[in-house]
């Protein structure tokens, strides 16, 4: 990034990242002994894996901080250690280990013993890392809107605290929802030394009013956790559990298990998802029906009114008729299957209004689903307030009858509705303190801002699954003078500060033997079961009648960009959307038949209304696969975070700036937000879209979407692109299939084969079935390769320099129209999505290599494509020789500028400078670093003791890597899989990536790609 | 020889002139002040070459990404015009060696131009390799020299080291064949001028020529040598260009179609340079008696024959597309004629299979200002060629998510100027300081077509 | 050699086939013909002259094959024996591929020899003085020279051959300077 740190940090990290154990061993010391009381310090390294700290820090003192001059023991400069801890990215909470390298963590990955996430991390978590070297933290608390220290904070706030509880003033804390027991204790504690004290968590997304409808229904307001494992039909209701919805990573981990192409036996589940726009889980749905934002109760009421024929238990508030488009048939039909598994049956919805959610109760209590498919007595612990909550708080705040307020991990005057009017608000509160990290739109009216440390700094426990306690341990000592937020609280209520450890410490029983063990798993299961509830049928409600009329708002959250909370991060604004594949913005999504009638273009700027005054203004997205009647615009953008990316990006005299006229990244959706009936409507208010008249040009770093080339370019025969190939579980039951079917390219040598791999020969497989396009493992591969960011106007010039991309097709499924790219509006709206990832494919036959004048580019006797960075002068003729087109050029000298985010950097991997070429390495460092400890343990290499940064961080266990040379290797027999193939196998350049063809459970004879 | 036969009839310099005329007439170009003309003409080019090397300054100072190329496109602007010049640059060496070989006397009026014409276009074909580079500062490192590096050579798969070696030589032995050929008119201006130093730069340049026949029986051997190696060195140049497309695996590229085509068309937009210029330099120099319709007809009939070549390539490379079965070639090629550059493509096609078409009739052959336009139309659909070629094969290839639109920046579009401008700054100054016609080679055919004189 | 006592006749003609014709009956009449100055490659002179051929071709072919032969080597050399290194799978010698670059070091070889050996062997050097034998031979005249070989030279002979061949000029020069 081009932006300066606002506070030159006391001049550390300047020499990184070429010199890692000078760079960040000296000034890791130096913070530690500012940052943290030497007490708490020796707390902090009381066990065996933070002993490195401890030993580190105990052998120098302050004025001598230097580089490691004598190794302290158990530090090996150049050797990383992997900490386990809690991802602090959303409230899912993911296992995760932190691979810390010379005292600061440079990558997270996904803990594979952590029972909800096996092993994945989503983006969001990936690039949390940054979160940690943001130059832009608040590296001290503010009073006032200045500078101040924690002493004189708490000597002030201590005051103003007084007064109020001698006044016994209103105080209320509006927070996001705590999953931590500790934090939990604290707060209410803290709470409770008020006369009136009010506990409101509340999230910037739908998934409130779950837990109200299982309060209703079940008597437990609580979400219950999905178990998408043991699901073999499963219907969605606008739930995107494979992108944004709860728990993505543990649902992906535990939906794959079900979706395994060469293990049939296990069961291939079915999943079928209503939806009004396209969602990640949309794109892997079997059958996809496409409903509007209105429909989603009343499409549910006709599905429980067939589950409750099949069942013989009538409920009431069931209307006996079919109240949508929706074909009832077809209703009936995915009724029936749900019926014939219903051991294995699964109804969730995503919806935000309580008759939707209690009919999916319904459905699921029909189906005998609890206990089974999904768990009232294990829940998960996102919960939160009520919506009803919320708004009753608001609505006391607008009357002024609130005196204080803390605010903690919620960005209320961006997040919540009628911001606006809420900031006035709080100027005129008597108190308000925040703890965010950042001066933002609320914060920056706080007249107390208590930063918090970044979980990569903080202890917690986390129960975010009743019965599954994951713990959050430092992994590098505060980088700034931030106080953790329990600290803070204990220091407010007790007077003194209770370190952070200690409490944590307590929670989780007091022995610190067994702590020190918990630590090192970073989780525990304990045998906590809670009163699951009984099904009340009154709780239910009915489905009015569905609206369906004009065109009707849906406000979602991105993959990439879950909540405000991330806007400042550069990785996510650049993580094309699985979906949309558009970057560093967000718009207003339209079916292209919608897009036809209103005459817009891609890039178009429309003004979405609701009523006269509250609108926002986005440019026009054309999505195949969505509802004709919905428009989809992103929550989470416009955030002053994104004030800093005016500057991103190589400045040269055509460049254009990544922010917008205002300065900021996108616009903010939540003037288009409002309560209705006391809750939040994210979906399905009726909206106005018209063009303003302006255009902005949407970033994406795919311009073609389709398999089929346009159709009146198409050679008899090849209208379909072959690259993605498609079959079905009911082909696949046939013994014989792939003999002919898939056909296989011997790829045969015209001159003698000089170069037979006798050691390992490294090879991908990557399976389409369970890809589900959500970048993790882009992102993953960025923060692993040092990947630079680029910025917006880079990538609508399709300049991104990502090393693995994931090709994203719309087929259309329409026979009457296929053909062609789907963007164009024609055929029926119902589309096929596939996702292909896409990176170096190490072709044992290179062209890239053959046009080299320099030899910059050669090939390993292991089968590795290498790029030879310093002796590229930067002709590019490797780059249109690649039909892979993988091959990412240096256009300009990108900025690693910013000391604190080059903390984040890899050592293992060299900065590229300008005009030279760069692609994916099959994490040569990680292969590298394999076979060293392989040697020191007198061993060879194993399968499995290499995992490429994509591999790890995916939650589907989609990509599998190994020495195609080892016939037992996963990838060896992924070779072997009847649906392997290869991507342009026939031009003889014998890549060493392979694919596993995309199942969908269907019947075979539907129309779309059959290549199978 | 029957073209010779017909030649013939009528002198091939007119206004029968004598040697010592030919002298006084080339000479006097040298002589004198320049006329405001060459001026006016002189700082335009001079200014558009000032533009190019801000552009590529510029470019040089911030990065290739100020050339309007994404991951896809990864050449433009920069290589078409290589291909561009280079393919001009065949011109010259045809004229002074091929027809030299195969008794072209006509040749003798064009040829010093034409050569001159050559250098200064292989020059300005030479920038492009060299910038287009992402680090210009290394190209040094396209030479196997003796390194530190250990046993670090360079790659001759490549047909880019390909390239530099053809080029490279290509130049060389132009430049010598060029400068050998003047030796004799350098004498010749030497002995004209009184004492001074343009006297003695002309002595120094001269070699002491003094000629003597024995020095002119060997000097038309080494002049013969020369043609014979140039004539498969200039076929060898443009087949090796063209290799750097042939031997790659893109659809659009890979095909076997490009040496011959690729020379065709060298010869053709060539030949058409050549003419542009010298119609100009024809009137502004008033070189009427020097260069007749004899040349005209004789160079657009090889206009003719080379751009119908090219014409056939074109029809050829779609019948090979539909007759391979290969679809993503067909697609190349459907793409080609109906994608997004359409438009690139049908501007090349007419100016390059139409225009020369019109040199069967005498009349359009023999009318000077009709053959200028036409030759203006040649040379900017010989540009398209290289850029249909480059662009519509890479913007659209194997994989769709790939594929990608192309739109040139203002950076790309000043070097295109620049070289414009080098190549016609040279030029310019090349008419001001040396004799723009053979006169040892003219004098020679002053006979012809005269009874009086054996032609050969 | 002492040049003291030498003499020679020159004589100058201002048309193509005068200097043609002198030359032959020079020859014919058994004069010693020294040289002919000629503006340009007057073709047949060299019969008239009766010079033979030269050996610049030899020469050619020779550098030529150098070239090729020094190419072939190295570039085997450089890529399959001093630094074998896998490039898109190709055979270490892919000699094929080594072709245009040795072609293109044939070529170079060969001209730029052919023209050092032509300059050398004409003593054509960069600003070498040279003196001619009679204004204008660069421009639009022809010279003839002869020898008077011993006393029974007919010079009368000579001049009336020469003007029959319309001579322009008749001079007679003693203590020449070396012509060649």
């Amino acid at each position: 990034m081009s932006n300066k740190p606002a506070s030159k940090p006391d001049g550390w990290g300047q020499r990184l990242p070429e010199l890692p154990d000078g760079g960040a061993g000296a000034p890791l010391q130096k913070d530690l002994l500012n940052g943290v009381s030497r007490r708490h310090f020796m707390q902090a390294t009381g066990f065996a894996f933070i002993g490195t700290m401890m030993l580190g820090c105990t052998a120098v003192s302050e004025e001598e901080a230097l580089p490691y001059l004598e190794q302290p023991e158990g530090v090996i400069a150049g050797r990383s250690d992997l900490y386990a801890t809690t991802c602090g990215g959303c409230s899912a909470g993911c296992g995760m280990l932190a691979r810390s390298r010379d005292g600061r963590p440079v990558k997270l990955e996904g803990n594979p013993d952590h029972p909800l996430s096996h092993g994945g991390l989503c983006a969001v978590g990936q690039a949390s890392l940054l979160g940690l070297y943001d130059s832009h933290r608040l590296r001290a608390p503010v009073m006032d809107g200045k500078a101040s220290d924690w002493a004189s904070v708490d000597v002030a706030l201590g005051d103003r605290l007084r007064q109020l509880r001698s006044a016994s003033g209103r105080v209320a804390w509006l927070g996001a929802p705590i999953t931590s027991p500790n934090k939990r204790a604290r707060v209410e504690e803290f709470l409770a030394t008020f006369d009136n004290g009010r506990l409101v968590e509340a999230s910037a997304n739908s998934q409130m009013p779950i837990a109200e409808a299982h309060g209703l229904t079940h008597g437990v307001a609580t979400v219950p956790r999905y178990h998408f494992d043991r699901a073999q039909v499963i219907v969605s209701v606008d739930a995107d559990f494979l992108g944004t919805w709860i728990s993505p990573v543990e649902f992906t981990a535990a939906w794959s298990s079900r979706r395994r192409g060469d293990a049939l036996e296990n069961g291939f589940s079915e999943h079928v998802q209503f939806e009004s726009r396209m969602s990640v889980t949309g794109t892997k749905a079997d059958l996809r029906l496409r409903i509007a934002p209105g429909e989603r109760a009343a499409v549910l009421n006709q599905l429980v009114r067939h589950l409750s024929q099949h069942a013989h238990r009538s409920l009431r508030q069931i209307q006996d008729r079919p109240l949508t488009s929706v074909d009832d048939a077809q209703i009936a039909a995915i009724a029936a299957r749900l019926w014939e598994h219903r051991d294995q049956a699964l109804v969730v919805c995503g919806a935000d209004d309580l008759a939707a959610q209690t009919l999916c109760n319904a459905a699921n209590e029909l189906l005998g689903a609890y206990g089974k498919c999904l768990d009232l007595a294990q829940p998960a612990h996102h919960a939160g307030s009520s919506e009803t909550e919320l708004s009753l708080l608001l609505d006391e705040i607008a009357a002024g009858r609130i005196d204080a307020l803390f605010v903690d991990g919620l960005n209320p005057v961006l997040d919540l509705p009628a911001g606006a009017a809420l900031a006035q608000r709080l100027d005129a509160m008597q108190l308000v303190v925040s703890f965010s990290p950042y001066e933002d739109e609320t914060s920056a009216h706080a007249d107390f801002i208590c930063p918090d440390h970044h979980y990569l700094e903080s202890w917690s426990d986390n129960d975010n699954i009743t019965g599954l306690m994951s713990y959050t341990q430092p992994i590098v000592a505060p980088m700034g003078a931030t106080r953790q937020l329990e600290e803070s609280l204990s220091m407010w209520t007790t007077g003194a500060v209770v370190p952070v450890r200690d409490q944590v410490l307590a929670s989780s029983g007091g022995d610190v033997r067994r702590f020190d063990k918990l630590l090192h798993d970073g989780f525990e299961m304990r045998d906590v079961r809670q009163n699951a509830g009984n099904f009340r049928p009154d709780g239910v409600h009915a489905a009015s009648d569905p609206d369906a009329s004009g065109l009707q708002l849906v406000l979602y959250s991105k993959v990439a960009i879950p909540s405000s909370a991330h806007a400042f991060n550069p990785w996510l604004h650049e993580l094309p959307d699985p979906v949309t594949k558009s970057v560093w913005d967000n718009y207003a999504s339209l079916s292209p038949a919608t897009a036809e009638r209103l005459s817009l273009q891609d890039g178009d700027v429309v003004r979405v209304a609701l009523g006269q005054d509250a609108a926002v203004e986005v440019p026009v997205l054309i999505q195949p696969g969505q509802h004709d009647s919905a428009v989809a615009v992103a929550l989470g953008y416009g955030s002053v975070l994104s004030r800093r990316f005016e500057g991103v990006g190589p400045g040269w005299i055509e460049r254009k700036p990544t922010v917008g006229s205002d300065g900021l990244v996108g616009a903010s959706a939540t003037a288009v937000l409002a309560f209705e009936g006391g809750r939040r409507k994210f979906a399905g208010r009726s909206v106005t879209v018209e063009a303003t008249g302006a255009r902005r040009e949407l970033a994406r770093t795919q311009d073609y979407h389709s398999l089929d080339v346009p159709p009146h370019l198409a050679p008899e025969g090849g209208e379909r692109r072959p690259n993605v190939q498609e079959t079905t579980v009911a082909a696949l039951m046939d013994p014989h299939f792939g003999e002919h079917a898939i056909e296989h390219h011997d790829g045969g040598n015209m001159w003698p084969v000089d170069h037979p791999y006798e050691g390992h020969h490294w090879g991908m497989v990557i399976d389409l079935t369970l890809c589900t396009g959500c970048s993790a493992c882009v992102t993953s591969c960025q923060v692993e390769n040092n990947v630079p960011v680029v910025g917006k106007d880079e990538v609508r010039r399709n300049r991104e320099m990502h090393w693995l991309r994931i090709d994203r097709y719309f087929v259309d499924r329409d026979p009457a129209t296929a053909g062609g790219d789907r963007s164009n509006g024609t055929g029926n709206g119902d589309v096929d999505v596939s996702h292909q990832p896409m990176m170096c494919h190490h072709c044992d036959n290179a062209p890239c290599e053959t046009v080299c004048p320099v030899l910059a580019t050669v090939h390993s006797d292991e089968g590795l494509n290498q790029q030879v960075y310093n002796r590229c002068v930067g002709t590019r003729y490797c780059m249109n020789n690649c039909p892979y087109k993988v091959r990412r050029f240096n256009w300009f000298e990108y900025a690693h500028e910013d000391e604190h985010e080059n903390l984040a950097m890899n050592p293992d991997v060299t900065i590229r400078s300008r005009g030279i070429m760069e692609k994916c390495s099959f994490c040569a460092q990680r292969i590298q670093e394999a076979k060293i400890v392989a040697r020191q343990q007198r061993r060879p290499v194993a399968d499995g003791d290499i995992r490429m940064a994509c591999q790890q961080s995916c939650a589907a266990q989609a990509i599998s890597f190994g020495d195609m040379n080892d016939p037992e290797s996963a990838v060896a027999r992924a070779r072997d899989s009847r649906r392997h193939f290869q991507v342009l196998a026939e031009i003889g350049v014998q890549p060493s990536v392979g694919y596993t063809s995309l199942v969908r459970n269907r019947p075979t004879d539907h129309e779309g790609p059959q290549h199978g | 020889m029957a073209s010779e036969h017909v030649l013939q009839q009528r002198p091939l310099i007119e206004g029968n002139k004598t040697p010592g005329q030919v002298t006084a007439d080339i000479c006097r170009l040298l002589d004198g002040k320049p006329s405001g003309t060459w001026w006016a003409a002189f700082l335009a080019s001079a200014s558009l070459l000032g533009l190019g090397a801000v552009a590529i300054g510029y470019q040089i100072m911030t990065g290739i990404g100020v050339w309007g190329l994404n991951n896809t496109v990864g050449w433009a602007f920069d290589i078409t015009n290589f291909v561009f010049w280079i393919g001009i640059g065949h011109a010259g060496t045809l004229i002074s060696a091929v027809l030299f070989l195969f008794r072209q006397r006509w040749r003798t009026s064009v040829n010093r131009a034409a050569e001159a014409m050559t250098i200064f276009a292989v020059m300005c074909a030479g920038i492009f390799p060299l910038i287009h580079m992402g680090r210009p500062w290394f190209a040094y490192w396209m030479f196997p020299y003796i390194n530190a590096r250990g046993p670090l050579w360079i790659n001759f798969r490549s047909p880019l080291v390909w390239d530099f070696f053809a080029i490279a030589t290509y130049f060389t032995i132009s430049l010598t064949f060029w400068y050998i050929g003047m030796v004799p008119d350098l004498a010749t201006i030497r002995d004209r001028l009184k004492p001074g130093l343009r006297k003695n730069i002309m002595s120094f340049l001269a070699l002491g020529w003094n000629g003597s026949y024995r020095t002119w029986l060997r000097y038309e051997t080494v002049y013969m040598l020369l043609a014979g190696l140039a004539t498969p060195l200039v076929i060898s140049v443009h087949t090796i260009v063209s290799w750097d497309f042939a031997t790659s695996v893109i659809p659009g590229w890979h095909t076997t179609i490009f040496p011959p085509y690729f020379v065709a068309g060298a010869v053709f937009s060539g030949m058409a340079m050549v003419l542009t210029l010298m119609l100009i330099a024809r009137k502004t120099m008033h070189l009427e008696d020097y260069i007749t319709k004899q040349h005209l007809g004789a160079m657009t009939k090889l206009m003719l024959f080379t751009g119908s070549l090219v014409g056939l390539a074109y029809g050829t490379e779609f019948f090979t597309a539909a007759y391979s079965g290969n679809k993503y070639e067909q697609f190349t090629f459907l793409n080609r004629a109906m994608g997004p550059f359409a438009w690139a493509y049908w501007t090349m096609v007419s100016c390059n299979v139409i225009t020369p078409q019109l040199f069967w009739f005498k009349r359009v052959r023999e009318n000077f200002l009709i053959v200028f336009i036409l030759t203006i139309f040649v040379n900017i659909g010989m540009w398209f060629e290289r850029f249909v070629i480059i662009v519509t094969s890479l913007h659209r290839d194997y994989l769709p998510a790939s594929w990608a639109d192309y739109s040139p920046s203002l950076v790309e579009i000043a070097t295109l100027l620049g070289s414009f401008g080098l190549f016609l700054t040279l030029f310019l100054l090349f008419v001001r300081f040396v004799p723009v016609i053979a006169m040892g080679e003219v004098k020679g055919v002053l006979g012809i077509g005269r009874g009086s004189g054996h032609g050969s | 050699m002492d040049r003291e006592n030498r003499r020679y006749l020159l004589g100058v003609f201002m048309a193509e086939e005068d200097i043609l014709g002198a030359t032959r009956t020079a020859r014919e009449m058994g004069y010693k013909i020294v040289d002919v100055y000629a503006p340009y490659a007057v073709h047949g002179l060299e019969h008239a002259m009766g010079l033979g051929r030269t050996r610049l071709p030899l020469i050619t072919l020779m550098l030529g094959l150098l070239g090729a032969g020094l190419k072939v080597w190295f570039e085997y050399w450089s890529t399959a024996i001093d630094w074998p290194v896998n490039v898109g799978g190709k055979p270490w010698d892919s000699l094929p591929a080594f072709f245009p670059v040795t072609f293109e070091v044939m070529v170079l070889f060969a001209g730029v020899g052919t023209v050092v050996a032509f300059v050398i062997g004409q003593r054509l050097l960069p600003g070498r003085k040279t003196k001619l034998p009679v204004e204008g031979v660069t421009d639009d005249r022809f010279a003839l020279v002869l020898e008077e070989t011993d006393a029974g030279f007919d010079k009368v002979a000579a001049e009336e051959m020469f003007a029959r061949f319309n001579v322009v000029e008749v001079i007679e020069r003693v203590k020449q300077e070396p012509l060649q």
